[in-house]
């Protein structure tokens, strides 16, 4: 499935209200739940703070990438966060992440799930599209940067 | 039997439209005797690269590898299941590595003559066109490429046949 099926304004937040990465990933968590994308938030929620237990998913360059396998979702679901003022997240390089990818999936679905989280590092390792999407201002841009990227 | 196609690859992913393109593949195999491989490439590649970004840690690598060769056996289980249900006779082969570079090689050495896939996503991004294993296969491998479509219509012929 092609990244951008599964980006769309509904599931993009910006700003992000947080100023705490937990409360980021519990902000993301909720916002899919409205969706309807998930159907197990609390489930969903401790297996994404599981996983940034054993390693903080705040990459560098201001890019995070929490992610999960957990059956609060029934397919590969993707949520994008985006703080312009920047959230201390543990990151790698000791900057402030402001983009925050939540990319979860059932655990029967890890090819797919590999593919999402592959993707993003990928897109995200180039300055102009980090630059593109941390000073983006709505869902509709940010959808519109992954067309034309 | 001699003709212009003496053996087929299936690339098989797991997903539905390369398990359709299996049923294709298997219908066509017995239609025109030709030999049927079908491979599943796990891809440590990406594995290992998010394991050197720290985005995985060396559990998370190890467990992803772990469900992708699982999911392997599964899926190619179930498409020698598939031909022998249609009495083809086919060949399984997984390997690991970067899928259109793997694809690449085994058509090189068991001199496939047709590569078929599943029905590529809607391209809708640059990104995506360039990032598509199947897509980056299908454009750079030396034989002829079928791309199946149409899952209803395969899943009738398949149960028809």
């Amino acid at each position: 499935m092609a990244l951008i099926d599964l980006i769309n304004e509904k599931v993009v937040k910006i700003p992000l209200e947080s100023t705490m990465k937990e409360d980021v990933f519990r902000e993301l968590v909720d916002l899919l739940y409205k969706t309807g994308d998930i159907t197990e938030p609390d489930e969903t929620l401790d297996a994404v703070l599981a996983r940034e237990l054993l390693l903080s998913t705040a990459l560098e360059n201001g890019i995070a990438i929490p992610h999960a396998k957990t059956k609060g979702v029934a397919a590969l679901t993707i949520a994008l966060g985006i703080s312009p003022a920047g959230i201390d997240a543990d990151s790698q390089d000791g900057k402030l992440s402001h983009a925050f990818f939540l990319i979860l999936a059932p655990p029967d679905q890890s090819g797919p799930h590999l593919e999402a989280i592959s993707e993003i590092a990928l897109a995200t390792r180039s300055s102009s599209f980090r630059r593109l999407l941390i000073t983006s201002r709505s869902p509709e841009e940010i959808v519109e940067l992954f067309q034309d990227s | 039997m001699s003709g212009p196609i003496e053996r087929i690859l299936i690339y098989i992913d797991g997903s539905e439209e390369s398990l359709t393109a299996a049923q294709y593949a298997i219908l066509l195999s017995k239609a025109v005797g030709a030999k049927l491989y079908g491979a599943f490439i796990v891809n440590t590649h990406a594995l290992n690269d998010l394991l050197k970004s720290n985005i995985f840690v060396e559990s998370e690598q190890m467990e992803y590898q772990r469900d992708l060769e699982q999911d392997a056996e599964k899926y190619l289980h179930h498409f020698v299941t598939m031909a022998a249900e249609k009495n083809v006779e086919v060949e399984t082969i997984r390997e690991n590595g970067i899928v259109h570079v793997k694809i690449k090689e085994i058509i090189r050495e068991l001199d496939i003559d047709l590569l078929i896939v599943g029905e590529l996503s809607r391209i809708r991004s640059r990104r995506d066109e360039f990032l598509h294993e199947s897509e980056r296969a299908m454009r750079t491998v030396r034989c002829s490429v079928l791309i199946v479509k149409d899952t209803d219509r395969v899943w009738d012929l398949f149960e028809e046949a």
